[in-house]
């Protein structure tokens, strides 16, 4: 343990040295990049010396620092997607602080051009794998049912799969869902999806910043294997006050925000509301009926305040409260139940510059998720329920020492507080023995640091070392299990005794070789431990999928990710090209093993039922993209291999992954026709779902009545039931998933206080009937008493249009 | 009784899909397989023994009566032993098979059992099962459902032992109107829950596999009617046949879902699939009426 430890310190050593042969004659120009119009932040913006184009970007926050060698003359450039760009010739002398306001040039052209970064920076960038997008863009593409999601975006770029018809979910590289970190203002949100993942949590409106990283994960980030999809909502206009809503046919929307104190502090609120349920009661519907006992809605609110207390810190307090809930009643059997579920986030972030080149965002952190279920019938009642909750504290260094290097250090501790399947049932007074509410706990914390290093012109690299632990500790009660799954005996453990612990170091590197001003090569390796765990029972995605974390007898997934790529820009940036191959690993993978049910979970451990795996997967992924012009967009393609292995499933025979997609295809084009006109066009193709489908079957009677036997024979074949012995796991294709949507987006009467838009979409335009799952009908013939089985492919949603109106004043 | 969250979720689910969804048929091709021989052993308590012997069919193949017939496997030497007696099954009628007796293994509390079959191609199928006690329910009687007229739900208390592990399985019939004796959906439970505990319980009426009757579709169906004379056969069960109908009744109850669940059966044969089991049942009957 020493000696890993010992190897952060010799990092830091050398960045110290680095740090020491400073010269004197240096200079630093530091400042925030700012939208000229709202003062929001820019992440992620390009700042930069024309002379040598070299330079940083701004951080989640919009700061950047560069230090360079005193000079009579530089040209500071800054520039960021759809924005104009900012360039200021300048003499400098001293250290100079440079807040640099850009331009929107969506508002003044009217011209949403799908591009970011400095021209060439897929190519210059050491990074791979890391796509940044635009909310304003992503609003002007075909939106499902109208609402705007930027999860569904995102599974558009090539080595990101969508989990299945309309869902949200995302697979990427062959990773599972739970396997995305997924961010908001910093805050983790564990179940980022509304009604069964049609929807996402995420209101597009209060959004100011997406960024996916899909591979060569920076050391700042950790605790899952495949993804980070970093989301930083707005932090409100500290201009003038702004209204802006807009009107579809699943939810309504409505955002707020403006100055506290001008310029120097600001708030936005954000709310989302479906709205089906304001109609299911009187006078719209009978008292009673069933659509009066059935409801359902979801909402979302989104709250930011900021406050700059000096010119050294600045204060954030962010929040995310959203729920689900189902009410449902059975006029016939008194039957009853409601369902809520949903997550909980609030950050409070502190910014403080110790110097022009140092500086520090320490955060508080409050993450919730939890399920509930209660039902009654007469005196019968039951309730379910299962969350997760984390406490984190993080202190995040960002240490711009030289114009050639950008390092990252900093701490971070989580609390977990896992409250897998717990259940409670009554009957009138009789309380039934479920085995009380089961809550578990655990530790996670990580150090790390990273180093963005340009070594020279043509050769750069990004080196990062994450060294995290988990400490899963007492109360807890182990069920030990035989081979039967009895349970034999139970060990108590105390609190804080030690039920799991593990650590490990997580070394990530990439490196760009720049060929000439217009190709570079890219290699990358990322080493990745996840300690927490989603345990799914279904092959779709449910709001009762249950977090645990790794324990004495679950281990860490531990993933490894090879990449290298090919970048290539044509025609002065015009069109950007990559192509990027992958190898990934997958150890400590977990299943619920065959035939477990959902009750098994009860009165149980919940990782008693499972069974572990390893997995793999590989591919390349082609990237064309034509970043200018009214006619701008992209087409990307993806061939993947995506397997698993468990020694429990079918004997240790190695069965694709639910989410092995040979072929993916996703075309994405937007098209400027005017000032008031803008169309989008998507395009997907997939490889069909594989699935698991019975082979053979059989006929079984069970117990017979003996004395009717003996008089009337054997029992007619139409009282008995067939059952079915299904294939191999995964190993049968459904038919290919293809669809094309269309929008168009109408912007009218724009005058400087009102602005009001349309956006008219067409989901599944030649509405192509995608296989969603296939089952087979058993009939039996009236007449003959024979028994007639048909395939059936059952499909969700055909073409659909929508219609949602904007406006902003 | 018992209540599954997931189920229903997966019913609310499936409710959503069915509003907006579309279906249309098609052809799957599927590989073929080897044939597995489908054993069901039965003893049930103060009755002879009696095995039903097949084999799995290719997943289309067609399921008419003359086809069965060629799944039903005949010629099997199939022994059962108590400890006391081991007896070779006869055949009710040796040109069809599939259904072979002892007239001398005689249903015993506390016995166990032992089973071996040979088949005609000379592989061996073994399974083991034991007479668990019976534990009888305290009482049994008709309640009409709130909001109905006529019709209402079997209920019944049950005092659980104390000791952990007891299984059971609910059958009913209404006499002059069933055959024979039907499990309802949901017919099998464990004590996990409910160990030691005293309390009442309901079960709807069950109907055939496949049933096409009226009752079965109209506002009847899964209902008791006043007037019905309702006989109960409540068995005590062994731990591994609660396994096997728990999960034979989760494919039954969700195939045509994507929560379709793909697992192999939890059998207690070796060489084969199926249940060979021992169960020891006790009687009740109750007249469907309204409270005077």
């Amino acid at each position: 343990m020493i000696r890993k430890y010992s190897l952060f310190l010799l990092l830091f050593l050398q960045i110290q040295i680095l740090n020491a042969q400073d010269k004197p004659t240096r200079f630093t120009i530091s400042g925030y990049v700012k939208d000229a119009a709202t003062g929001e932040a820019l992440i992620g913006a390009n700042v930069y010396l024309r002379e040598t184009m070299k330079g940083v970007q701004t951080n989640t926050y919009g700061y950047y620092s560069i230090t360079v060698d005193a000079a009579d003359s530089i040209t500071l450039m800054s520039s960021f997607v759809g924005y104009s760009d900012y360039m200021q010739k300048m003499h400098i002398t001293k250290d100079v602080r440079i807040n640099i306001n850009l331009r929107n040039k969506y508002i003044e052209t009217q011209e949403v051009v799908i591009t970011a970064k400095k021209e060439d920076q897929n190519v210059n960038s050491t990074q791979m794998g890391t796509v940044q997008l635009d909310v304003e863009q992503i609003k002007t593409l075909p939106a499902f049912m109208g609402e705007v999601d930027i999860l569904k975006t995102i599974q558009l770029l090539p080595g990101v799969q969508s989990a299945g018809e309309g869902n949200t979910g995302f697979y990427v590289r062959g990773g599972g869902p739970d396997q995305n970190l997924i961010l908001l203002d910093e805050a983790l949100v564990y179940n980022a999806s509304h009604l069964f993942g049609f929807f996402s949590v995420f209101n597009s409106d209060a959004i100011n910043n997406v960024s996916l990283i899909k591979g060569g994960m920076p050391a700042n980030y950790g605790g899952r294997l495949a993804s980070v999809l970093d989301i930083s909502l707005k932090e409100g206009n500290n201009k003038e006050f702004k209204a802006e809503g807009g009107l579809g046919p699943i939810a309504s929307r409505l955002t707020l925000q403006g100055p506290i104190q001008k310029e120097k502090s600001s708030f936005i609120v954000s709310g989302r509301r479906t709205f089906i349920d304001l109609f299911q009661r009187p006078p719209f519907v009978k008292k009673g009926s069933n659509a009066a006992n059935n409801t359902y809605y979801f909402y979302d609110l989104n709250a930011k305040i900021n406050y700059q207390l000096s010119d050294k810190d600045r204060l954030f307090l962010s929040g995310y409260f959203g729920r689900d809930v189902f009410n449902f009643k059975s006029a016939d059997t008194g039957f009853k139940f409601r369902i809520p579920w949903g997550n909980a986030t609030a950050v409070l972030r502190w910014n403080h510059l110790f110097s022009d080149k140092l500086f520090v965002n320490t955060s508080i952190i409050f993450s919730d998720y939890n399920f509930a279920f209660s039902a009654k019938q007469e005196s019968f009642s039951f309730n379910i329920f299962s969350g997760i909750r984390d406490y984190n504290a993080k202190i995040d260094f960002n240490w711009f020492p030289i114009i050639t290097h950008n390092v990252k250090f900093g701490v971070n501790y989580t609390y977990h507080r896992f409250t897998p399947t717990s259940a409670e049932a009554s009957q009138d007074s009789t309380e039934f023995d479920l085995g009380g509410v089961n809550r578990l706990y655990a530790h996670e914390a990580a150090a790390y640091i990273n180093d963005d290093w340009t070594i020279s012109d043509k050769f750069s690299v990004s080196a990062g070392l994450r060294y995290s632990l988990f400490d899963f500790t007492g109360p807890f009660t182990r069920y030990v299990k035989n081979e039967d799954n009895e349970t034999v005996d139970t060990i108590y453990y105390k609190t804080n005794e030690t039920v799991g612990f593990y650590h490990g170091l997580e070394p990530r590197i990439s490196a760009k070789f720049s060929l000439d001003k217009n190709s570079s090569i890219k290699a990358s390796f990322t080493q990745n431990y996840q300690y927490v765990h989603l345990a799914s029972f279904t092959s779709v995605t449910l709001p009762t999928d249950v977090w645990v974390p790794s324990s004495d007898r679950v281990k860490p997934q531990d993933g490894r990710l090879y990449a290298a790529g090919y970048f290539r820009n044509f025609h002065q940036n015009m069109f950007e090209t990559s192509v990027e191959v992958y190898y990934k690993t997958m150890r400590n993978q977990i299943e619920y093993r065959e035939g477990a049910q959902a009750d098994d979970d009860v009165k149980n451990n919940t990782d008693n039922n499972f069974v572990f795996g390893k997995g793999w997967s590989y591919g390349a992924e082609f990237f064309i993209k034509k970043a200018k012009g009214k006619l701008n967009g992209w087409v990307g393609y993806t061939l993947s291999f995506t397997d698993r292995k468990f020694p429990d499933i079918m004997n240790g025979k190695t069965f694709p992954a639910k989410y092995d997609r040979r072929h993916d295809i996703s075309v994405v084009v937007s098209y400027n026709a005017s000032k008031s006109w803008t169309f989008g066009l998507t395009w997907v193709y997939a490889t069909g779902n594989a699935t698991t489908l019975p082979v053979s079957r059989y006929f079984m009677f069970g117990p017979l009545d003996l004395q009717g036997v003996v008089s009337s024979g054997l029992p007619n074949m139409s009282s008995g039931q067939i059952y079915d012995v299904y294939g191999d796991r995964n190993s049968y294709r459904m038919a290919a998933y293809h669809r094309l949507d269309l929008s168009a987006t109408y912007i009218r009467k724009k005058t400087k206080r009102f602005e009001s838009s349309w956006n008219f979409s067409i989901y599944n335009v030649y509405s192509r009937m995608n296989p969603y799952f296939i089952y087979f009908n058993n009939e039996v013939d009236k007449e003959t008493g024979e028994f007639k089985i048909q395939a059936k492919q059952v499909s969700l949603f055909p073409i659909i249009p929508s219609v949602t109106y904007n406006f902003k004043f | 009784m018992k209540i599954n969250h997931l189920k229903l979720l997966v019913l609310i689910f499936s409710a959503i899909v069915l509003f907006i969804s579309c279906e249309k048929d098609i052809t799957v091709n599927l590989p073929k397989q080897k044939q597995q021989y489908v054993v069901e052993g039965y003893i049930e308590n103060g009755l002879p023994a009696y095995v039903m012997l097949s084999k799995t069919a290719d997943y289309f193949s067609p399921v008419d009566s003359t086809a069965l017939q060629q799944y039903m496997v005949k010629n099997a030497t199939i022994v059962i032993s108590d400890g006391d007696i081991t007896d070779t099954l006869l055949q009710v009628d040796p040109s069809i098979g599939y259904f072979y007796f002892s007239p001398k293994i005689i249903g015993q509390t506390g016995k166990n059992y032992s089973l071996r079959i040979i088949t005609p191609d000379n592989e061996l199928l073994t399974a083991e099962t034991k007479m668990l006690p019976a534990v009888p329910l305290d009482s049994v009687w008709f309640k009409i459902q709130e909001g109905k007229d006529s019709l209402g739900y079997v209920w019944a208390h049950l005092k659980d032992p104390d000791t952990l592990g007891n299984c059971y399985r609910w059958f009913a019939k209404r006499l002059n109107k069933d055959k024979m004796f039907i499990a309802p959906s949901g017919s099998v439970f464990e004590d996990k829950f409910i160990n030691g505990k005293a309390f009442d319980f309901a079960y709807n009426r069950g109907h055939l596999p496949n049933s096409t009757a009226s009752e079965d579709e109209n506002e009847e169906a899964g209902f008791y009617k006043t007037g019905d004379t309702i006989m109960v056969k409540f068995c005590t069960i062994t731990e591994e046949s609660y396994k096997f109908w728990r999960q034979a009744e989760s494919q039954a109850g969700s195939s045509g879902s994507p929560f379709g669940s793909p697992a192999v059966f939890p059998t207690n044969i070796k060489g084969g699939i199926g249940i060979f089991e021992a169960f020891n049942p006790t009687f009740y009957t109750v007249i469907a009426k309204k409270p005077d």
